[in-house]
């Protein structure tokens, strides 16, 4: 009987079309990846088990530090230059072509509106230096700066959602102000951040 | 490069001829590498999505709607107050305040044990005066003091326990005046 024989195959197999296909994926992942935008103060989120992603787009955000001072972001840029040449007429503030491409790129800023033609002229690494006050909240000055904040974006952009951060740590009196001021522009319905965690039982 | 062809070149006795590689590198470390990256990237973006937690307020009303509508029964209720210094006040509220009314305040914690007991009791006691456990209105009364980790904590409490029916109101009630007073926290 004549033995078959099997004929010695190598065991090196050609990588490349693999080694294509996984440089392709990182790419993809890459170029899908968010990165955290720089955030002018540190906030630490409590913990829910709430399920509900947030959404990538149409975000206003208003973050609220432990000493209560308030951000605001927008993540549209074409909505934040819209948003800033409202300010412009209803505040009387002239922006420069300057100014205006430097709040394009702002994240997560929180200052008197006022306050702002002047932190726009400076230099990005600057800026990054200042400690930020925090939106001018208060109205008795007869200004009501954050609801118009909220009233013009919603009024550039209709879907936005409202997004708020809180730290753990922020006493309630600093949201319940947010709040107010939003329910005075008859925003009822918000969205809280937090980060997942599982239910206890 | 040999085009000249035919020829070729006689420059020495001895020619010295680089050796043919092979032009096929392994692939294997590199395709590694891809995939740990890939593993990297898909992770950091499913994995850093924070969540959110939908709040819906009552919308502000005028004062002419106020008379309109009925009160709850307050035995359908549940009171919640947050306090300063992580502090929960749980209580009942009795329909009708007379001389002889009593009242039990809790003071719990976000626990398990603490605030999910206190919920689920409501849910039991007024399935068994009103026929459902979702009739339940849970009424949240957070203070100046109290923090956002404590509002959070309570409506993930809610959901946990699938009360129906919450809101966050102020704590402006004459038992809310009476707790804050007895136990020393900031109502205004």
């Amino acid at each position: 009987m004549p033995k078959v024989k099997i004929p010695r195959k190598s065991t090196a197999i050609d990588m490349t079309a693999m080694c294509d296909v996984a440089f392709l994926l990182l790419t993809f992942f890459i170029l899908t990846t968010k990165f955290r935008p720089q955030e002018a103060v540190q906030i630490d989120i409590p913990a829910s088990t709430a399920q509900i992603p947030i959404p990538d787009r149409d975000i206003m955000m208003f973050q609220i530090a432990p000493d209560g001072r308030l951000f605001f972001n927008l993540d549209d840029q074409p909505t934040r230059l819209k948003l800033l040449e409202r300010l412009s007429t209803a505040y009387s503030m002239p922006f420069t072509a300057q100014q205006k491409d430097a709040f394009r790129t702002l994240e997560n800023w929180g200052m008197d509106l006022r306050a702002l033609p002047d932190f726009l002229s400076k230099d990005p690494a600057t800026r990054a230096t200042i400690t930020q006050p925090g939106l001018n909240i208060d109205t008795t000055g007869g200004e009501h700066q954050v609801e118009d904040l909220i009233l013009f974006s919603r009024q550039e952009n209709n879907n936005l959602r409202i997004a708020i951060k809180g730290d753990k740590t922020t006493e309630y009196r600093y949201f319940d102000k947010l709040i107010q001021a939003l329910q005075n522009r008859k925003v009822n319905k918000f969205n809280l951040i937090t980060s997942a965690r599982a239910a206890k039982e | 490069m040999n085009v000249s062809g035919g020829g070729g070149h006689k420059k020495g006795p001895k020619k010295v001829r680089g050796k043919k590689m092979s032009t096929r590198v392994d692939l294997t470390a590199m395709v590694d590498l891809g995939f740990l990256l890939i593993t990297f990237f898909m992770l950091a973006t499913t994995f850093n999505k924070p969540k959110t937690m939908e709040v819906n307020k009552p919308a502000k009303e005028k004062d002419d709607d106020k008379l309109k509508e009925p009160p709850i029964k307050m035995s359908k209720t549940a009171s919640l107050m947050l306090g300063a210094r992580d502090k929960l006040y749980a209580y009942v509220s009795p329909d009708e305040i007379d001389a002889t009314t009593e009242l039990t305040i809790d003071s719990i914690d976000y626990s398990p044990n603490g605030l999910r007991k206190f919920i689920q009791r409501r849910q039991r006691e007024v399935k068994e005066q009103w026929g459902d456990q979702d009739l339940l209105f849970v009424m949240i009364k957070p203070l100046p003091g109290s923090n956002v980790k404590n509002i959070v904590d309570v409506l993930d409490e809610m959901t946990i326990n699938d009360v129906k029916r919450y809101a966050i109101l102020e704590a402006n009630d004459p038992i809310d005046s009476l707790i804050a007073l007895k136990t020393g926290q900031k109502r205004k």
